[in-house]
């Protein structure tokens, strides 16, 4: 038997060292445990996978250090019965099994440390077969694809590369941006720590596309597990001479080179990406030129995001055909989706273009963790919109959820339930990208700023007749005047949330009341006198001594003293104290 | 070639330029701030942006390349609603005051900060140039204003404000001491101008109607000049032989003088209007105000104006012993003190307020009191009490203070049943002064009485006839308040003069929130007055009461001047975008990015909180000059300029060149120059040439009244010669 322990942050973050150290304290030997990357079923972590001889697979799931000499038993006796409260149920698998897994094909299945384990899963033949036809014939594939960028703008994939290849110039450079900053997304993440062979093997056939001797991953320093295993999958294919001169013998020569972002969200805008790599403070330039005509030290250079690249290899092992196959007349292929919030299973999930937010949603992640029902949906992070319950059967495609006045993103996508307040949603993410602005354009520096110091007003209760007209135009404003596509979609958690809430901003303003409960400054807690059994433990949790009463007698909040920190409400036992 | 329409122009451009440069070689304005030709482009402000005739996005013009057949507009609706938000997004984090607040309270906007500096750097003649922009009687006017400038002065959060009013009297004293400066009149237009009336008003049109090279005469019912200032302020405060040193000088530009007509007998509006291009009345407000108390009619009760006019012409009426002033303001001040001169015992001024709400001069009040005035508070006349048809005594109702009325000051209600008799000799009553409505009856009054004229074209009901001063609106008001209405009015004739358009509008400015400036930091130095003659001699005679400031006194109240208005306000280009379009950043309002801090060197000063990031310092230091004494820190809207390594400015690699300054577009990066008190002044700038090691270099040189202010390097051999800025002004031939 194999024993298999899912080791991506999710996993390590959860405890599965731990839980390695504890199985092979029990004796077990080393040799037959192996690791893998991200299983995509963050919230089961950590996960042990065991497989028999036949390669059939027992999923144990949130093993704790505690579990490991029942697993030892099951792994040396084969009987099942050791591990059954840990075996994944029926309705947990599938999570996976409705998957249609391509860019995470590999994920949570092989080594992501070993070269063999993904040559073994058929890796780098793509390259191979790349190298054996012109790199026009390369491009031609892509585009019967129907590949377009992953990272959020869904701009055509072979048009970005058709246009670095005719760019005049020798000297070209591929850039793959990995500096995933959307609040809540993980995909490329997960790609690069699970399966970094196959970021490696679609960057060089990118490379070989446009003609670019040099490849670049651009990651941020906060994904050091994803920078240390790049690494060492680096240094494995230049020693197998995957990266090099004269590439499988193929004329095609490329070297490789990391950089680790420093942090700031604004990288990840293609032009403020180059002058980070450059050594400059990551501010976008102007477009024109396009970094296809001037980039990386001015030279031709093409940037796509991971998940992108994830796509390459499958797409010219399986036919541009095939992946065209999967999705809708505008959108092909499948998209990876980070899910998390209030929703019962949050992880990976890919799926093919077309299906709708409601698969996603309640289909694979099970609806709901709590008993609310779900309101909205935040599609794209900071950059994107919120989609409400009404158009949870929108379908998964670029042009549906553009008009709904959000964005299919990078995949990050936060679940709400009615406990959420639209107005604070929208100001949690402007607070975001006005912190990470980078300062250079009016629009974006000072509207985003304007724009919060609005949206704070009014989640205070100060909001004022004539406000919500204001956020529009300068929503406006920013979405035509700032520099970049930061600035530029910033507005878009606010004008969605106007567009499908604009009662809830009405409520705050005119009524001064939070409909969701959420702002602080807007809710009073009170005690039904009838409901209070004077069991006095909210008093006693009461932080700054506001409640008072005596025992077996109705208490009383002092809503001078009160500071709303919910303490009462969430310890009272007779549903005696209200927020309103 | 390239063929492209902008603004339905046809325009040829190179291949390959922008559409900022194909606009610029075709003489169209594009509006930029981060944008010179001397560094690469930037994209920052967003200014630049144009629509380009099927391109959905708005285009930067700095970067966005012509091409063949395009069709661009640069001024519409979207371009220029995006600019205005763009600037409202600006202005609303730029903290800086583009003109101090003195200047702006005065109602004539004169540049009080600016004749400040210039007196206390000694430029004594240059000060009162710059006065007479806006005052053309600034001797009489620094004697007798109420100065609401000082009442703006920021100086008096830290202690009292700076003595603006004496100052002025100081620069025009020193001037008429020798050669007066008269200034140059413009060729004469052939154009006729009456002015009716010889007051401050009518006198401050006249003047600068002379100078713009238009004929005037000044029609005048009294035996002489001056108005109000001669006949309604006492000699005391208002020598006379100084106004007639001013009107003197106003004679020089070519204005004639008539004495002794009057409106409606020797002339009318009708026959002057026939015989000129246009008709200035500026009658203003000879009437006394009546109180409507019983037993106004005895004698013994006078008018505050009429009782100092008969005075000042030598015919003062008979006061007796015992004398009572009804009213709280500058006039009865002015009765009071003069009553004291003419030898009256007792002398009382009777005010229904307290001393706080009196809306005389503090320093008016307090000299009265000196010289023996004895004020009666919290009264309200209820009768004067006559005997034989002469004035007795007057009862008065004792008052108190209730809630506050529409003006803000607590309102004086009646203590029922309380009353105090006092008896007198006369009463002067000094509570306002009226148009003589008879005079002005060609024209449309309003419902109080006054002319009615357009508050900002000053027109009146008939055309060509234009009305200032107190006779208009909504009557009398302080004489600086006359020469504001003048100098705005005489814009408006001369465009009437002209057949051209005018633009009234006031153009916006950045102010900074009062109540965000922090005065810690400021040394705590005592306001300066002149020196007075002695209450005890002084309340014997009617010799002027100020002996004024020693040039040294006048040096040292200037240097307490703040300098709260920005330097580069003359060449600030921020501000002439900011003007272009009508923008309001209030909507905008919130918190300020930076705060005002100061940092500088040997030449260069830098004020953080008024920059706007345009990055041309950071990228001039870098792509020109390659020294990278400056760049950018923090993330958005806490981005700032900072030396580096947050150093101070003169610890870092830089060498003064002084090319970020020339291209600050606002007031974050100065150039000191070669005065001791930097003073906002609308500099000329000529491009000289000096010889540095044997080659020619170009240098800016800045001058002021024929004083070379500051000399900035202009090109690579200056900027990196590491010369001085006394050294290269040695260099100048």
């Amino acid at each position: 038997m194999r024993i298999v322990i899912g080791q991506g942050s999710c996993g390590i973050a959860a405890g599965a060292e731990k839980v390695k150290k504890a199985l092979l304290n029990t004796g077990v030997s080393a040799d037959s445990i192996s690791i893998t990357g991200c299983i995509g079923m963050c919230w089961l972590e950590p996960i042990v996978d065991i497989y028999d001889d036949e390669n059939k697979l027992t999923r144990l799931v949130k093993v704790g250090e505690g579990d490991a000499e029942k697993i030892a038993r099951f792994v040396e006796t084969g009987d099942k019965a050791l591990v059954e409260s840990l075996v994944v149920s029926d309705e947990d698998s599938e999570f996976l099994s409705k998957q249609t897994r391509i860019a995470l094909r590999n994920c949570g299945i092989i080594n992501p440390e070993k070269l063999e384990a993904y040559t073994a899963a058929g890796g780098y033949e793509a390259l191979k077969k790349a190298l054996s036809i012109t790199p026009e014939e390369v491009i031609e594939i892509i585009k019967t694809s129907g590949l377009a960028g992953r990272g959020g703008a869904g701009f055509p994939t072979w048009f970005k590369w058709n246009a670095a290849r005719q760019s005049a110039g020798e000297e070209k450079y591929l850039i793959c941006n990995a500096d995933e900053g959307d609040p809540g997304a993980f995909m490329d993440r997960a790609v690069i720590e699970s399966d970094p062979h196959n970021l490696i093997e679609g960057m060089l056939i990118g490379a070989y596309a446009i003609g670019a001797k040099h490849a670049v991953v651009y990651v941020r320093a906060e994904y050091p597990l994803a920078i240390k295993r790049l690494r060492n999958a680096i240094a494995q294919a230049k020693e197998a001479g995957i990266i090099g001169e004269n590439i499988f013998g193929s004329d095609f020569s490329c070297d490789f080179m990391i950089k680790a972002g420093a942090g700031a969200f604004v990288c990840g805008e293609e032009t403020a990406l180059i002058e980070s790599l450059e050594g400059h403070r990551g501010m976008p330039r102007l477009k024109p030129p396009f970094p296809a005509q001037s980039g990386f030290w001015r030279k031709p250079s093409n940037i796509n995001n991971v998940e992108t690249f994830a796509n390459v290899a499958w797409i010219i092992n399986n036919g541009g055909e095939a992946f065209a196959a999967m999705g809708t007349e505008g959108s092909k292929g499948t998209k990876v989706f980070a899910v998390t919030g209030k929703v019962k299973r949050s992880g990976l999930v890919e799926i093919p273009m077309g299906k709708t937010l409601r698969d996603v949603i309640f289909d694979i992640g099970g609806g709901m963790k709590t008993d609310k029902d779900f309101k909205a949906v935040q599609m794209g992070g900071p950059s994107g919109g919120c989609i409400p319950k009404e158009l949870i059967d929108t379908v998964i495609d670029y042009k549906a959820l553009g008009a709904t006045g959000a964005i299919m993103g990078s995949g990050g996508m936060v679940v709400m339930d009615e406990s959420t307040c639209m107005v604070g949603m929208a100001k949690f993410f402007l607070d975001f990208t006005a912190k990470e602005s980078c300062g250079k354009c009016i629009h974006c520096r000072i509207g985003t700023k304007r724009m919060l110091e609005m949206l704070e007003r009014i989640t205070k209760g100060e909001g004022k007749e004539g406000d919500i007209e204001l956020l529009e135009e300068l929503c406006y404003s920013i979405k035509d005047g700032a520099l970049c596509g930061l600035g530029q979609t910033a507005p878009n958690p606010v004008l969605t949330t106007i567009k499908y809430f604009r009662d809830e901003y009405e409520a705050h303003i005119k009524d001064k009341k939070c409909p969701a409960g959420e702002c602080s400054d807007l809710i009073e807690y009170k005690i039904i006198a009838d409901k209070c059994k004077g069991c006095t433990l909210c008093a006693r949790n009461c932080p700054v001594n506001a409640i008072s009463g005596t025992v077996k007698n109705p208490h009383v909040i002092n809503t001078e003293k009160c500071i709303k920190c919910g303490k009462c409400f969430q310890s009272c036992r007779f549903g005696a104290i209200v927020k309103e | 070639m390239i063929n492209l329409t902008i603004n339905g122009k046809a325009v040829q451009a190179p291949e390959g330029s922008t559409i900022l440069e194909a606009a610029k070689a075709a003489g169209i304005y594009i509006p930029t701030l981060c944008y010179d030709e001397a560094v690469e482009v930037y994209g920052a402000c967003g200014l630049c942006v144009v629509e380009a005739q099927g391109i959905p996005k708005l285009l930067r013009s700095c970067s966005a390349k012509v091409s063949e057949g395009m069709v661009v507009n640069t001024e519409s609706e979207r371009v220029v609603r995006s600019r205005k938000v763009a600037m409202e997004l600006l202005m609303s984090a730029h903290d800086g005051d583009c003109v101090a607040p003195c200047q702006l309270n005065c109602p004539a906007r004169t540049d009080c900060q600016g004749y400040v500096g210039l007196i206390a750097n000694g430029e004594f003649d240059a000060a009162l140039k710059l006065i007479k922009n806006k005052i053309p009687l600034p001797a009489s006017i620094g004697r007798v204003c109420p100065h609401p400038c000082e009442k703006a002065c920021r100086r008096k959060n830290v202690e009292e404000p700076i003595n603006i009013a004496q100052l002025k009297a100081f620069a025009a004293d020193m001037d008429l001491k020798s050669d007066s400066y008269v200034p140059e009149t413009a060729p004469a237009s052939g154009k006729k101008v009456a002015v009716i009336g010889g007051g401050p008003a009518g006198l401050t049109a006249a003047y600068y109607l002379a100078v713009m090279g238009h004929s005037v005469t000044v029609y005048d019912m009294m035996e002489k000049m001056g108005g109000m200032l001669r006949y309604g302020i006492p000699q005391y405060r208002l020598p006379k032989e100084v106004l007639d040193k001013e009107i003197a000088i106003i004679e020089k530009t070519g204005v004639k003088l008539v004495n002794n007509v009057k409106l409606g007998v020797d002339f009318t509006i009708k026959s002057l209007k026939e015989e000129n291009d246009a008709v200035i009345v500026a009658v203003g407000a000879w009437k006394s105000s009546s109180m409507r108390t019983k037993g106004e009619e005895l004698d013994g009760v006078y008018g505050g104006i009429d009782f100092l006019r008969g005075v000042i012409k030598g015919n003062a009426p008979e006061i007796g012993e015992k004398v009572a002033i009804c009213g709280g303001g500058n006039t009865a001040m002015d009765a009071c003190r003069t009553a004291v001169r003419l030898g009256a015992k007792e002398v009382y001024v009777v005010y229904r307020r307290t001393r706080a709400e009196m809306p005389a001069d503090e320093l008016e009040i307090r000299e009265a009191e000196e010289e023996g005035v004895i004020y009666k508070f919290l009264t309200n006349p209820l009768s004067f009490n006559g005997e034989n048809g002469k004035v007795k005594s007057i009862t008065l109702q004792l008052m108190e203070l209730g809630e506050p009325d529409a003006s803000g000051r607590r309102r004086p209600v009646p203590i029922e049943g309380k009353t105090e008799e006092i008896d007198v000799d006369s009463v002067i009553l000094a509570i306002g002064q009226k148009l003589v409505t008879d005079d002005v009856k060609e024209l449309s009054l309003n419902e109080r009485g006054n002319i009615e004229a357009d508050p900002d074209f000053f027109t009146t009901s008939i055309d060509g006839v234009f009305a200032i001063g107190d006779a208009t609106n909504r009557g009398a008001s302080i004489a600086i308040e006359a020469i504001g209405e003048a100098d705005r009015c005489v814009k408006v004739v001369d465009a009437y003069l002209k057949g051209i358009d005018v633009e009234t509008r006031v153009p916006y400015i950045s102010r900074r929130d009062e109540s965000t400036i922090d005065y810690s930091d400021r040394e705590k130095k005592a306001r300066l007055t002149p020196e007075v003659l002695p209450a005890d001699i002084r309340n014997k005679n009617f010799d002027e009461v100020s002996l004024g400031f020693t040039e040294e006194a006048a040096k040292e109240e200037a240097n307490r001047c703040l300098e709260c208005g920005c330097r580069e306000y003359y060449k600030c280009k921020l501000l002439k975008v900011a003007q272009r379009y009508d923008i309001d950043p209030a909507r905008f309002k919130g918190e300020m990015p930076q705060k005002y801090t100061r940092d500088e060197n040997a030449f260069i000063e830098r004020n953080t909180s008024k920059c706007i990031l345009c990055g041309l310092c950071v990228r001039s230091c870098r792509e020109v000059m390659d020294i990278h004494a400056i760049g950018l820190m923090g993330r958005g809207f806490k981005t700032d300029v900072s030396p580096a390594f947050a150093l101070p400015l003169n610890e870092t690699k830089c060498n003064n060149c002084g090319l970020c300054v020339q291209l600050c577009p606002t007031g974050s990066l100065t150039e000191k120059f070669n005065l001791p008190k930097q003073v906002p002044l609308n500099e000329e700038y000529t491009e000289e040439f000096v010889e540095i090691d044997g080659k020619k270099s170009s240098v800016l040189v800045s001058r002021y009244n024929g004083k070379v202010l500051r000399v900035i390097p202009n090109d690579a051999i200056s900027r990196n010669s590491g010369l001085t800025r006394e050294e290269l002004e040695s260099k100048l031939s």
